[in-house]
């Protein structure tokens, strides 16, 4: 083999070396999977042959990652005869093998929930009042707004409502078809869904696209709309369009606002929760 | 009652407040809002607290800012840590699920953390998506991963580790539940297959 060839082959063990040692680090692989020894014998043994500035980088990079891989090596060790030790694959076969239910035992049995009461406090009272206190009103406020150009309200031509997204070109038909499934695998596990969980998309002209859309699950009957508990929260449960029939009982009409402040309300909650 | 007493019972009743009402992003007072509301002797109120307290199943945790518990703080590192209110044994199964967490969620998140611990405190979300995935729809792994993350039960580092957050250590005794964990039955195969929210009750 040429000179070049063999520089080009012990380069690329080198590198080889850097990538099992980052591998090491980043993926929280076994240290002791590195021969550190070995690998050092093999650095040594290049070393006198690098005269390029790059391979000598390549040296010092790889001792480098090695030092690392020690060090990684200690706290293996460390971590290893501390009480937490329990061998991972070991962990990741009962995870595996335990049902929810024993899983959820184990957990609650070792939780220790921390209180938290969540109610406006005497500071964020008085936040308010000074907040309160500095707003001008609205009629100020909106006295600082550059007026926008006022256009007579029109009708969407389809055109538009494809641009805005509320349409699509497939066929409404099979839209709502794929909609009706994505309600029905979303509410397979409980029977339903909340209303909002549904409809809420990153943005709101998602959102919008989403309530038409449901408002015609509703119409067809692919789902219905039930209000629970006293604050009459909206769930949607899906049907099959079949089952429906007169006696089912009769059609009724429920109306849910959507506005873009309901929908950054919505989010919000979405976000605490 | 002397007029000692008295005043410690003004600074317990204070300081109860002040733990109970949440006043930031996160749960739990500084050492020092406690220091500079109750006076340099706060840590002799808190323990009369603590055991008022120790009778309504409650106690007082000092944690560091990652949530770690803190062995022998010094007057600094408690000035620095953050007294929380927590259960002081486990909550009941019933309670849990009152809690607001569903069945399936809560045994997402003891897999996830008995995951990472037994990682030496880290694993990559993907690794742990796919030790998921097999109970849980994928969609619903994502879910409830971001809502680990949020309530701070994990953290996420910019190549998609993760890690335990402040609560997982706050809130769970790593050791009992992996032993716990180590010490289940795995269900027998028609069992698995009915696991139902129902059936379960308080052990």
């Amino acid at each position: 083999m040429s000179r070049r060839g063999t520089a080009s082959r012990k380069r690329e063990q080198v590198i080889r070396l850097i990538h099992l040692c980052r591998t090491v680090r980043e993926r929280g692989v076994d240290p002791f999977e590195v021969d550190v020894k070995d690998k050092l014998g093999l650095l040594d043994r290049y070393l006198p042959g690098w005269e390029a500035l790059d391979d000598l980088s390549l040296d010092a990079e790889a001792l480098n990652r090695l030092t690392m891989v020690i060090e990684a090596q200690g706290g293996w060790i460390k971590y290893r005869s501390s009480l937490l030790y329990v061998d991972p694959l070991l962990i990741e076969f009962k995870v595996r093998a335990l049902d929810a239910k024993a899983l959820f035992t184990s957990f609650v049995r070792a939780w220790r929930p921390i209180l938290e009461y969540e109610q406006l406090s005497p500071q964020r009272v008085k936040e308010a009042v000074e907040y309160w206190n500095r707003l001008p009103s609205l009629r100020e406020r909106f006295r600082r707004l550059p007026s926008p150009p006022w256009t007579r309200p029109s009708a969407l031509s389809l055109e538009e409502m494809l641009e805005l997204g509320v349409f699509s070109a497939q066929g409404f038909e099979q839209v709502l078809s794929e909609f009706a499934m994505e309600l029905m695998d979303r509410a397979k596990k409980e029977g339903s869904v909340a209303y909002w969980d549904f409809i809420y998309a990153e943005t709101y002209e998602e959102t919008v696209r989403r309530a038409y859309l449901t408002s015609f699950l509703v119409t067809y009957g692919y789902a219905r709309l039930e209000l629970r508990g006293l604050g009459e929260k909206p769930y949607l449960i899906p049907a099959s369009p079949v089952a429906l029939s007169p006696e089912a009982g009769q059609p009724s009409s429920t109306a849910v606002p959507l506005n873009y402040e309901t929908w950054l309300k919505v989010g919000e909650a979405r976000r605490l929760e | 009652m002397s007029e000692e007493e008295q005043a410690y019972a003004r600074k317990m009743k204070r300081a109860a407040q002040l733990l109970f009402f949440q006043r930031h992003r996160r749960p739990g007072v500084k050492g020092w809002e406690l220091k500079r509301s109750l006076g340099k002797g706060y840590m002799k109120v808190l323990e009369l607290l603590d055991a008022e307290l120790e009778r309504l199943g409650l106690e007082i945790k000092v944690i560091e800012e990652e949530g770690g518990s803190i062995e022998n703080p010094s007057p600094d590192e408690l000035d620095r840590a953050r007294f929380v209110l927590r259960l002081r044994g486990p909550p009941t199964a019933t309670d849990a699920r009152l809690s607001g967490w569903r069945i399936d969620d809560v045994a997402a998140l003891a897999a996830t953390v008995a995951y990472i611990l037994s990682r030496q405190g880290k694993a990559l979300q993907r690794d742990v998506e796919r030790l998921l995935e097999p109970k849980f729809p994928g969609w619903v792994v994502q879910y409830d991963l971001e809502r680990f993350l949020r309530r701070g039960y994990l953290t996420r580092d910019e190549r998609g580790m993760l890690y335990l957050g402040w609560r997982s250590r706050a809130e769970i005794d790593e050791k009992l539940l992996l032993n716990l964990i180590m010490g289940e039955e795995a269900p027998q195969p028609e069992q698995a297959a009915s696991t139902d929210v129902k059936d379960l009750g308080d052990r």
